[in-house]
């Protein structure tokens, strides 16, 4: 039987998934914002910039879905290393799309924030 | 020399369950897939240095199972694509193909061919109905033991004496009845 604190941890680590996952979007989209990377570049931006524990296997499927969407565009570019690799970069819609989720991101935090202020204090 | 056949088996090996599970794409987009996947595999060894079998898994553990990585791959592009179409063949297809992926998929599958079933059989009534109304439509009969019983007919069968023919409005009697005469 689990007990009742296992529980309570679980759903806590499914909500920190799924939070994660909204996350990574944004974070992909904003790690182009400055020119075009491919795909393992992307990924060392997220980690070092940040300290968001990103998947490769997910990073590669979310990269082709913002390309459906037309967020951003590929390119295959002839390495040095003598292999091409995919590179993306953000579309002007992409671009904007950015910025609309900046604002909300910044907005929804600072909400946050002002509600989780009593528990801050508390601790 | 062994070593680097091994590794080289378990690259191909990983990339063809992979090319596998993307079947459900269309031919271009997987192989861009495959081929980024390549070029990733590819750098990630040359960072890690030594070829060893144990460094092959490391950087292939990191992409996870290759059924796993194609299904997101797959659910992500099937779903899109059935949003974006309304043909009905192309939304079948599709929600089959994600049935094969989810159990949610299922389900919805199930769902819509009741309701595919449901709109032939009203589609059929609607033409054979004037044309044969005693052998078509939907009859609901009370027996003396207060039971329902429903009794579906497209063309033939007997109908229970005593029931009420659901499909049929009053105003079709006499015309019905004429066609008849």
């Amino acid at each position: 039987m689990k007990g009742r604190n296992a529980d309570i941890h679980e759903n806590g680590d499914k909500w920190e998934i799924q939070l994660r996952k909204g996350g990574l979007e944004l974070a992909i989209l904003a790690a182009l914002w400055d020119g075009k990377l491919y795909g393992l570049e992307i990924l060392r931006r997220l980690e070092q910039g940040s300290d968001l524990v990103v998947s490769e296997g997910t990073v590669y499927p979310l990269l082709s879905r913002l390309k459906n969407l037309e967020l951003v565009v590929s390119e295959w570019v002839e390495s040095d290393g003598g292999h091409p690799r995919k590179y993306y970069a953000l579309t002007p819609a992409g671009r904007e799309r950015v910025r609309e989720m900046s604002v909300m991101w910044s907005r929804f935090s600072s909400s946050m924030s002002k509600l989780l202020a009593p528990v801050a204090r508390s601790k | 020399m062994s070593t680097a056949v091994g590794t080289q088996e378990q690259i191909e090996s990983y990339l063809s369950r992979l090319r596998a599970g993307l079947r459900g794409l269309n031919e271009r987009d997987a192989q861009d897939i495959m081929e980024e996947l390549r070029s990733h595999i590819t750098d990630k060894m040359a960072m890690s240095g030594a070829v060893t079998p144990a460094g092959i898994d490391a950087v292939l553990g990191g992409l996870g199972s290759p059924e796993e990585l194609a299904r997101q791959y797959v659910t992500d592009e099937v779903l899109a694509r059935t949003q974006a179409s309304r043909s009905p063949l192309q939304i079948i297809k599709n929600t089959f193909r994600w049935a094969s992926l989810s159990f949610a998929g299922l389900f919805v599958v199930l769902g819509s061919l009741m309701g595919y079933a449901v709109g032939l059989l009203l589609l059929l009534w609607a033409v054979l109905k004037p044309l044969h109304p005693r052998t078509a439509g939907l009859w609901v009969a009370r027996n003396s033991t207060g039971d329902i019983s429903i009794s579906v007919h497209v063309w033939a069968g007997r109908v229970v004496p005593g029931s009420r023919d659901v499909l049929r409005k009053p105003c079709m009697n006499q015309w019905t009845g004429r066609l008849q005469n």
